[in-house]
């Protein structure tokens, strides 16, 4: 048995070795040991979505996995979905564009279970991003925006397959400037 | 979320795991996917002194493990025996096996792995479709099914459908292992057979069979949420008129609860005559709790059959068109 664990990740593209307490959840190790903190701390219960993170491309609650258990995993938080150089990645300019964060406390959660949702390329009906995305609660927007942004995201890619990944990774040797996705829809001010 | 530190142990097999058990007794807990342990621990219900990890058992082993006989159809040795290597049964409890009409998924299959495998989808697609019903997708990429079956929520979706399907788990201590059906095993609200060093390998269920049609409904306050009524439903139709019917809830009860004098009532009836008699659903007495009265889960569990059994008919007509 043991009370301390050396864990290594690789978060974002990054190797990150740290020394704790075996019993931090990875969130925990995120936030407080790597300085991760994009990933929120809602209600640690796995219901709210704020602290998800995909974990070897699958999203996962961060608050419930053990750090402990998942020693050398590959972790991609919202800030990870963003292209080189942390220009915004075209999920990432599609919630800008669509006003899909107010607070934005749920903001990085949706962003990594929308690139989830998506990544298989198939295009969604609304009732399915809706469906895609219920396991993550916003306080602020009602989801109008939030579903806006993930419908225009998957258009956008649609109508000018983008040579990135749903992480936003180009492929190598490709780092032409992107256009602009188009806007989302006009909201009153 | 200010937990009591505990220590961690990684097990190497499910063997292993058993050995901890009887070594550290009640102030150790087992940890898979820990999508039902660590809610529980985050909220301080559970203090464990130690977690035992089993999601690595068996991974190690350098693939010898998944060829150590993944396949073996099993779940109708009667009486147990001698459960193998500690390599045939982690080999058994990460995969998804099937054979003979019956097909048996390991315990530490994720809920993800389950509502995704075209082989389930085919062989039972009732199971395949009751595990895509699980809370959230962040639920279904770490939940186990093994954790699933021993935590043993009396509204959880697995459980509910092994009972329908007549499933057999096979449970080890590490030393020998033994069946245990579905309907046996879960006893009570969060309560199985499992004694204190037992783990669940895997689940058995038939596949199947031709002519028959299934429908899987149920209804939570939010999506996701447990269900305040569950219904799992498999019919074979013949001639026109109900032949078979296997009639589950889940939800209503503190297990999941086979409805056997609805199931004899339905025999011989046609399409016309299957909701007069179906309800009001004999042999269930839901409970009250905060969130649903007893009476508003009766009723939603007799909705909830009639919708299942129209389900189940037509696909059952379907499939012997
Ligand atoms: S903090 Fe993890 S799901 Fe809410
Ligand atoms: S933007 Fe505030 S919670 Fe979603």
């Amino acid at each position: 048995m043991t009370h301390t664990a050396t864990i290594t990740l690789t978060v974002n593209g990054q190797r990150l070795t740290r020394t704790a307490g075996a019993h931090l959840t990875l969130l925990r190790w995120l936030r407080d040991l790597a300085g991760v903190t994009d990933p929120k701390y809602g209600c640690g219960e796995g219901v709210c979505g704020a602290c998800a993170v995909l974990l070897d491309g699958e999203p996962v609650s961060a608050c419930l996995v053990l750090a402990a258990q998942v020693d050398g995993a590959e972790v991609t938080t919202a800030a990870g979905l963003s292209g080189p150089g942390g220009i915004p990645g075209p999920l990432q300019e599609a919630f800008h564009a669509c006003h899909a964060a107010q607070c934005g406390f749920c903001t990085p959660g949706m962003l990594v279970t929308a690139a989830a949702l998506l990544a298989d390329g198939r295009i969604r009906s609304r009732a399915e991003i809706r469906a895609g995305l219920h396991g993550n609660l916003c306080r602020c927007t009602g989801y109008g925006p939030i579903v806006d942004a993930v419908e225009a995201a998957q258009e956008a890619r649609q109508a000018r397959p983008d040579p990135r990944d749903h992480l936003g990774r180009a492929p190598a040797g490709h780092d032409a400037p992107r256009p602009r996705p188009a806007a989302g829809p006009e909201r009153g001010r | 979320m200010f937990i009591r530190p505990f220590g961690y142990e990684r097990a190497g097999s499910l063997a292993d795991a058993c050995e901890m058990l009887r070594e550290r007794g009640e102030a150790a807990k087992v940890i898979a996917g820990g999508q039902s342990l660590l809610p529980m621990v985050n909220l301080g219900l559970v203090q464990p002194e130690v977690i035992i990890d089993i999601s690595h058992a068996g991974r190690d082993d350098d693939g010898a493990a998944a060829r150590g006989g993944g396949a073996v159809p099993g779940g109708a040795v009667p009486g147990g025996g001698r459960s193998g290597s500690d390599r045939a049964v982690a080999a058994r409890s990460r995969e998804i096996g099937g054979g003979d009409g019956y097909l048996t998924i390991g315990a530490l299959v994720s809920h993800a792995r389950l509502a995704g495998d075209p082989a389930v989808a085919s062989a039972q697609p009732l199971l395949a479709a009751a595990a895509a019903r699980i809370g959230n997708p962040r639920v279904r990429s770490r939940g186990t099914l093994g954790g699933s079956l021993a935590h043993s929520d009396p509204a959880a979706e697995l459980p509910l459908a092994m009972v329908a399907l007549g499933a057999s788990y096979r449970v080890t201590d590490g030393r020998s292992a033994r069946d245990v059906r579905a309907e046996e095993f879960h006893l009570s609200f969060l309560t199985s057979a499992l004694a204190e060093d037992e783990l669940v390998v895997s689940a058995t269920v038939p596949a199947l069979g031709p002519g028959w049609g299934w429908s899987f409904q149920e209804v939570a306050r939010r999506e996701g949420d447990f269900a305040l009524a569950a219904v799992a439903v498999l019919v074979r139709m013949a001639g026109g008129i109900v032949a078979e019917a296997r009639v589950a809830v889940g939800g209503a009860a503190d297990r999941p609860l086979r409805l056997a004098d609805v199931e004899a009532a339905l025999a011989g009836a046609s399409p016309g005559e299957i909701a007069g008699r179906a309800g009001p659903l004999r042999g269930l007495s839901p409970v009250s709790d905060i969130s649903a009265s007893a009476g508003h889960r009766a009723h939603l569990c007799a909705v909830l059959v009639r919708r299942a059994l129209d389900e189940a008919c037509r696909r059952s007509q379907e499939a012997t068109a």
